[in-house]
């Protein structure tokens, strides 16, 4: 799925280059030259996350997470929950479940929720490329909403459901 | 080489401990180290065409599109449409969003709304091809409310951290 996305969104990309660049042979090399510099760049950083993440996936198990977490009600169960899915991170098909085990094993909603919403809204193996791309004062404004905005929907989901 | 080593250890000082720890794992246990590099890889190898689209575009925008042109479409003045639109593009949008984060400071440099750019951000949390499984699992009403209250962050945070990012400048 993500192959066949990312190849459709390459030929796309090919096409904006044939469209606008066909005839400026200047400015296809100085838009070849900033590509490929990104893309070294980009490709060091990711990896190292990635690595990172499988490191964390294999060291911490589901059950090992999820048990982790069960220790904790109410208020620090939502602490525990954000701060645990602060550090973990990784795609949303691999959070989910991870919430689904502390719901089934007697976990309340708002611990469960605050743990997937800081899972998919903050990263803190991410934030320094964060930092080195969007600026100190972004990266750590947009974190510290997160954490509110996280906190505050535990608390809604917990009541509504 | 001697220079090219210490240029590395300078610009990626975070990427380099991240090998080393991953070397010391190794050799403490070597099976769980090694099914975490597995993972690594394998990731990579399923994001590459995306890395690669993601740096032609930015290669793309730095040499195509003019300042006017993006302040047009998701700078200041396009208002709550710009931020709708970078928050139709996180939802939608495949990968991880830091995959996008050079995209975005391309996007700033050139006169982009920080606004959107954080509601974009904010909006990647939702990942529309994946509610199917995300309701299999935990049901249609939790998930459902979950991305509402997801979607109402992604909004505010276009209004909110503005206020924070200094001016860039002109």
């Amino acid at each position: 799925m993500t192959l066949i996305f990312g190849t459709i969104f390459i030929v796309f990309t090919v096409i904006l280059y044939i469209m606008f660049l066909r005839k400026d042979k200047a400015k296809l090399n100085k838009a070849f030259k900033k590509s490929r510099k990104s893309f070294i760049q980009n490709s060091i950083r990711i990896f190292a996350v990635f690595i990172l993440i499988g490191l964390l996936q294999s060291f911490l198990s589901k059950e090992a997470v999820g048990g982790f977490l069960l220790e904790f009600t109410g208020v620090k169960g939502i602490l525990a929950g954000l701060v645990a899915g602060s550090i973990m991170m990784g795609p949303a098909a691999t959070g989910y479940p991870i919430a689904q085990y502390v719901f089934n094993n007697g976990g309340t909603v708002s611990l469960a929720t605050a743990f997937l919403a800081s899972w998919v809204m903050i990263g803190i193996i991410t934030l320094s490329m964060e930092i080195k791309y969007l600026g100190k004062n972004f990266a750590i404004a947009r974190n510290l909403f997160a954490i509110v905005s996280v906190i505050i929907i535990a608390i809604i989901t917990g009541l509504l459901i | 080489m001697k220079v090219r080593i210490e240029k590395i250890l300078k610009d990626y000082p975070i990427e380099t401990s991240v090998v080393i720890l991953a070397f010391i794992l190794i050799v403490l246990n070597p099976k769980r180290a090694y099914s975490g590099l597995v993972y690594a890889t394998k990731n990579y190898l399923n994001l590459l065409p995306v890395i690669i689209a993601v740096a032609l575009l930015i290669g793309f925008v730095s040499e195509v599109l003019t300042k006017e042109k993006i302040a047009k479409i998701i700078g200041k003045e396009s208002g709550l449409k710009g931020v709708l639109l970078g928050t139709i593009f996180g939802t939608l949008m495949v990968g991880p969003a830091y995959v996008f984060f050079p995209f975005f400071k391309e996007l700033i440099d050139k006169g982009a709304n920080v606004g959107v750019i954080a509601s974009t951000i904010g909006s990647w949390a939702i990942k529309l091809q994946w509610l199917p499984f995300a309701i299999a699992i935990l049901g249609v009403k939790y998930v459902l409310i979950f991305n509402l209250l997801i979607l109402a962050y992604a909004l505010s945070s276009s209004i909110v951290i503005p206020y924070f990012v200094k001016k860039t400048k002109p």
